[in-house]
């Protein structure tokens, strides 16, 4: 429910008389953008707001960028203290996995077959995830037009050239096999009559590379994992259990994790030879004031815990705001609509019914194209929301029948809001997404700290400053894999001696030394939506922290 | 045209308690800006993860209908319930258990045996937030048409409503995602795939980084 910041600032026209202006035209030639790529970024991209930006105090990233917001938890107290775990029940398992979307799915899967036991902990459902909401694909180099190089070279022009190459090249190399492993545990993809797979291509790409399942990509792996998960035997899974803090052991291994439950408000001490986070993005911060289409629990709490461990991190301050988010009905306000409709063909148009960019541009240019149509008073500008049209009727009007056959989840939430998509466009603004930077790893998404890995969103290398559609599911397989199973390798190690949480009096320390403020506690958990002012005239208002229901 | 949903407060009970919230928010939105914190039951806050069931009594109606909260919209005098609560599967099977697709018939009947009980009460049909046709789709599955049944399960975001109502325990979304995990391992064998994972593994195609051109 948030909406765009200072947005009295700028005028531009109401939804009626742009609806209006959009109706009366029949024909939307293409406009190239007129204005230099660079200077467009600098000038109107959330990045390069240098207000934004503040260099950390503490920790292994002391003195480097990172977004104000972020530091802002990666510098808070810690949740716990060394005597809540007087008396805390103690379990014990070989790799333990903090997270419940695709890549701990896929980490576990890995982690169990290759032999280990691994309880699965996650801080809503399994499955509540960023996973279960992509829709554009996966990509994997499987066309005769097509290379692994081409893949290789796409996604590291497209990051800027700042991703690690080895990263990149293992991640590409995967691709093909990453798909025939989803195949494999019962996913199925949109196939033509041949029986090949389909692909479409994603902006800022050369060949047609992405593989689908029509816009449920994600639903439709979610949901294959999470029966994959629950039905294997040496796999136990902890619902609403969000880890609050690591262990580590005397010599700084990472040794396990404490769980706090939201059934009971208690602690519980897991002790693990190894640690697998896969917690996924920041997008429910709202950086910058900006919606988000990451799912409720995206509150970034895998870079605290990692962080107060040791692991370094990287590419604090680059974040990628997908174009294309609704903007009304408010409601719905930030939720993702998907590149592959610009990719079958729709275009952007502003309220005075003129397109203004290329629409598969890379994903940061059209989305501060977009921001300064806003901005200059071309788009759509109401008391609570703003933006500019994503012309599906247009693109249904030249491929009768196209969005119910390829975007049947878009047309369904268009008609629960009384909006038939079909015959009418949708009013969009660019939407927080994805954190394109992360908690460094290798080629086994180990992170610095040892016994500690790191896979998915939460992990930083990858996609250097800028991300390709369809790159964030084939890493969050091919590395929750590869993760999986080195994690599995470690369990013949000898066992922890001693269980700590000798990082906690560390940063505390280092903290106060720094003068910084302490009464913020992280990992946030939880984003708050609640108007508190008003709530408060209210006794049973519950207050306590814990007490998060009804 | 102008825009299709207006600002007007509408008065409804959420869990019992009386909630005045704009016309525009849905039902989880409704409770949080009312002040209730809600965080159980919500998920994907876009229709597809199905945590946030809700079951809702609309303004002179009798009947209750099963919805997801986060698309539901609210109007003047609903009830809603939020129906969070663990709905944990009973069967348990691996796929690399079946031996070929000869045996897929045989061992879906031993693994979901209550699904050739189906009393076509319609109670999966009524409460699925998605409207499938489940009650059809789980006869397809007795009758071994696997892939008919797992294409009627496309929209399921298994949110186990249709689990709760069936009155034999089929558990039919898991029947249909059987279906539809049978049907790919067995079935999909894309060749552009199978000749691509060739080339790699015989080495005819590699990635080379710049720093590796320089070497």
């Amino acid at each position: 429910m948030r909406s765009s910041s200072n947005m009295s600032d700028h005028s531009g026209l109401t939804y009626t008389q742009a609806l209006n202006n959009y109706l009366q035209l029949k024909e939307f030639p293409a406009r190239e953008l007129d204005m230099d790529e660079q200077q467009l970024l600098n000038t109107f991209h959330p990045d390069y707001r240098s207000e934004t930006i503040t260099t950390l105090n503490v920790g292994p990233n002391k003195g480097e960028r990172c977004h104000t917001q972020l530091a802002e938890l990666l510098q808070a107290d810690s949740r716990i203290d060394a005597s809540d775990l007087a008396g805390v029940r103690i379990e014990e398992t070989d790799v333990l996995v903090i997270g419940g979307g695709g890549a701990g799915c896929a980490a576990a899967l890995t982690a169990a077959e290759s032999g280990a036991r691994v309880i699965l902990a996650t801080k809503l459902r399994l499955g509540d995830s960023n996973t279960i909401m992509a829709e554009g694909g996966i990509q994997a180099s499987v066309q005769k037009q097509d290379t692994l190089q081409a893949h290789y070279n796409d996604t590291w022009k497209a990051g800027y050239k700042l991703a690690d190459k080895t990263l990149v090249k293992q991640l590409v190399t995967d691709g093909p096999e990453t798909i025939r492993w989803l195949i494999q545990q019962g996913m199925q993809f949109d196939l033509d009559s041949a029986g090949d797979l389909l692909t479409r291509r994603a902006g800022g790409t050369s060949a047609s590379r992405v593989v689908h399942f029509r816009d449920y990509t994600g639903l439709e792996m979610m949901r294959v994992l999470r029966e994959s998960v629950y039905n294997h035997a040496a796999i136990e899974v902890r619902n609403y259990a969000p880890a609050v803090e690591l262990l580590s052991n005397e010599s700084g291994h990472c040794a396990g994790a404490i769980l706090s439950s939201l059934e009971d408000s208690h602690f519980l001490q897991i002790k693990a030879r190894t640690v697998i986070i896969a917690t996924g993005g920041i997008g429910r911060l709202h950086l910058n004031d900006f919606p988000t289409s990451n799912h409720f629990g995206a509150t970034g709490d895998g870079l605290v815990l990692a962080y107060r461990l040791g692991a370094r991190l990287r590419d604090l301050d680059s974040f990628q705001y997908h174009p294309t988010g609704v903007a009304y009905p408010v409601h719905l306000s930030g939720t993702l609509i998907t590149e592959g409709l610009r990719s079958a063909g729709a275009y952007i148009i502003n309220a005075q019914g003129q397109r203004f960019v290329d629409e598969l541009k890379p994903r940061d240019i059209v989305a501060a194209a977009i921001i300064r149509e806003c901005r200059e008073g071309r788009g759509v500008a109401e008391q609570d929301f703003r933006g500019v049209w994503l012309d599906t009727a247009g693109l249904e009007n030249r491929n009768p029948g196209i969005l119910q056959q390829r975007f049947p989840k878009l047309v369904q939430l268009g008609l629960k809001s009384r909006i038939d998509i079909r015959k009418h466009p949708m009013l969009i603004y660019p939407t927080l997404h994805y954190q394109n930077g992360g908690v460094i790893i290798d080629k086994n998404g180990q992170s610095t700290v040892p016994g500690l890995y790191c896979v998915g969103e939460v992990s930083g290398g990858i996609h250097g400053r800028n991300r390709l559609m369809g790159n964030a599911l084939l890493e969050i397989i091919s590395f929750g894999r590869k993760a999986g199973a080195d994690a599995a390798r470690q369990r013949q190690n000898r066992g922890h001696k001693k269980i700590t949480l000798d990082h906690i009096s560390r940063l505390r320390r280092e903290l106060m030394q720094n003068h910084m403020p302490m009464q913020f506690s992280s990992p946030l958990l939880f984003p708050d939506y609640t108007r508190r002012a008003e709530a408060d005239d209210d006794p049973e208002q519950p207050d306590h922290p814990g007490m998060f229901d009804l | 045209m102008s825009r299709p949903l207006s600002e007007t407060q509408v008065s409804l009970t959420i869990n019992g308690r009386p909630i005045s919230a704009p016309q525009s928010l849905s039902v989880i939105q409704a409770l949080w800006y009312a002040g209730y914190p809600r965080v159980k039951g919500v998920g994907c806050l876009e229709g597809v993860c199905g945590s946030c069931r809700v079951m809702v009594r609309r303004k002179g109606s009798t009947e209750l209908s099963m919805e997801l909260g986060c698309q539901l919209l609210i109007e003047e005098g609903m009830d809603v319930f939020f129906a969070v609560f663990d709905t944990p599967s009973h069967h348990h099977y691996q796929l690399s258990d079946i031996q070929s697709s000869w045996n897929v018939q045989t061992y879906f009947q031993s693994i979901f045996p209550e699904a050739e009980q189906c009393r076509h009460c319609h109670g999966c049909n009524a409460a699925c937030p998605q409207d499938i046709d489940v009650e059809t789709a789980v006869d397809l599955a007795v009758k071994g048409h696997f892939k008919e049944c797992g294409d009627l399960f496309i929209n399921c975001v298994m949110c186990d409503l249709c689990m709760t109502s069936c009155p034999e325990f089929i558990e039919p979304n898991h029947v249909g995602l059987f279906a539809r995990r049978v049907s790919a391992y067995f079935d999909t064998r894309p060749s552009n795939l199978i000749n691509r994972l060739e080339a790699i593994r015989s080495g005819q195609m590699q990635v080379i980084t710049d720093d590796e051109e320089n070497d």
